[in-house]
């Protein structure tokens, strides 16, 4: 992939990472973020581990680049989110990526989610994964939220599900976050489509380890969403 | 007269008494005492004079007056259920809130640790 993000972008691009007992896995994924030049804001959503220990020592290494939020308890990812997007518009934000802070993201990927923002082409981007990638049980509850999304949002997109995106500051001002689960990638994307912002789907990496399964969109996570999706009907 | 028609009609009394009794202390609205005093009543009525439960259940096409009793306690405990979730629901919003703001307004800086 060829696309280089300037200096000038980069110190104006800020990443949230929401955190939940990622103690083993969390470290890597900032460091790597960092040693990129890249800012971000770390929202660690009550976890009950050493998460918060191990994101303050990666801070000591890179005071300017990490900039961390804690929730006293654990209330979820969407909430996570949200406080992430609230505190990103202390730093005076041109674009935003989000991604999960378990290592199934590449940082690789920062990149390449970012040129259709910096060229101009989209406000919006969704880091669509590759479905033969995924374990089959994930594929098949991935496959329902894409049709629960249509149905429901009327959005086809080819991964609602993913925790990999990137905004423009204007895209996050026009949309509104207000799930507290998992339901905000599908919510997400419906609010991009609700408000008109031109988004793009860009391929990346998933790393899936046993670690990372266990988390994410799994059948009943599925159907939580469903439920709360004819919840948002009314 | 069964045992039955002595108990629930004292159980009601007391339950109607301390609805009041929390209703003057400012811990119930009006309309709760209104309607746990309504069913209260009817529990009364249905003790001591069990064929009214028969009159009320043919006015709604029933045919036996302890299957309306029965759908009638269905439909409250399915009413209450639907109360509790959205007390719940809104509660989760409020902990939202202020986690939130907690989280926000206590940025996690190098200086907290120099401190």
């Amino acid at each position: 992939m060829g696309f280089k993000i300037s200096e000038e972008d980069k110190e104006s691009t800020y990443i949230i990472l929401p955190a939940y007992n990622e103690e083993t896995r969390i470290q890597p994924v900032i460091e790597e973020i960092a040693k990129k030049g890249f800012k971000m804001v770390i929202v660690n959503d009550g976890s009950s581990d050493n998460t918060l220990e191990v994101i303050k020592e990666s801070q000591r290494k890179y005071p300017k680049n990490i900039f961390i939020y804690s929730h006293i308890i654990n209330r979820g990812v969407g909430v996570a989110m949200q406080t992430g997007f609230e505190a990103v518009l202390r730093y005076d934000p041109k674009y935003i990526v989000n991604m999960d802070s378990d290592g199934q993201h590449s940082v690789d990927d920062l990149e390449n989610v970012l040129e259709p923002l910096v060229t101009g082409r989209a406000q919006a981007v969704i880091g669509a994964r590759p479905l033969k990638d995924m374990p089959t049980t994930r594929n098949f509850a991935n496959a329902i939220m894409n049709l629960l999304t249509r149905i429901f949002y009327r959005v086809d997109v080819s991964d609602s599900q993913t925790g990999f995106r990137a905004l423009t500051i204007d895209a996050l001002n026009k949309i509104s976050i207000n799930s507290r689960g998992y339901l905000i990638s599908s919510e997400f994307i419906r609010e991009i489509n609700d408000n008109d912002i031109p988004f793009e789907e860009v391929p990346i990496k998933t790393i899936y380890t046993p670690e990372t399964q266990a988390k994410g969109t799994n059948v009943s996570v599925a159907l939580k969403i469903m439920f709360q999706m004819i919840r948002d009907q009314f | 007269m069964f045992l039955y028609s002595f108990i629930f009609p004292i159980i009601s009394i007391i339950s109607i008494v301390g609805i009041i009794i929390r209703y003057r202390h400012g811990k119930n609205s009006l309309s709760t005492v209104i309607v746990w005093s309504a069913f209260w009543i009817f529990v009364i009525l249905f003790s001591i004079f069990p064929d009214f439960s028969s009159t009320f259940a043919r006015i709604f096409g029933i045919t036996r007056g302890l299957d309306f009793i029965i759908i009638l306690v269905f439909v409250i405990l399915f009413y209450i259920i639907l109360k509790m979730y959205f007390i719940v629901d809104k509660m989760q919003d409020n902990l939202n809130e202020i986690v939130k703001e907690v989280a926000l307004k206590n940025e996690i800086t190098l200086d907290d640790e120099e401190e």
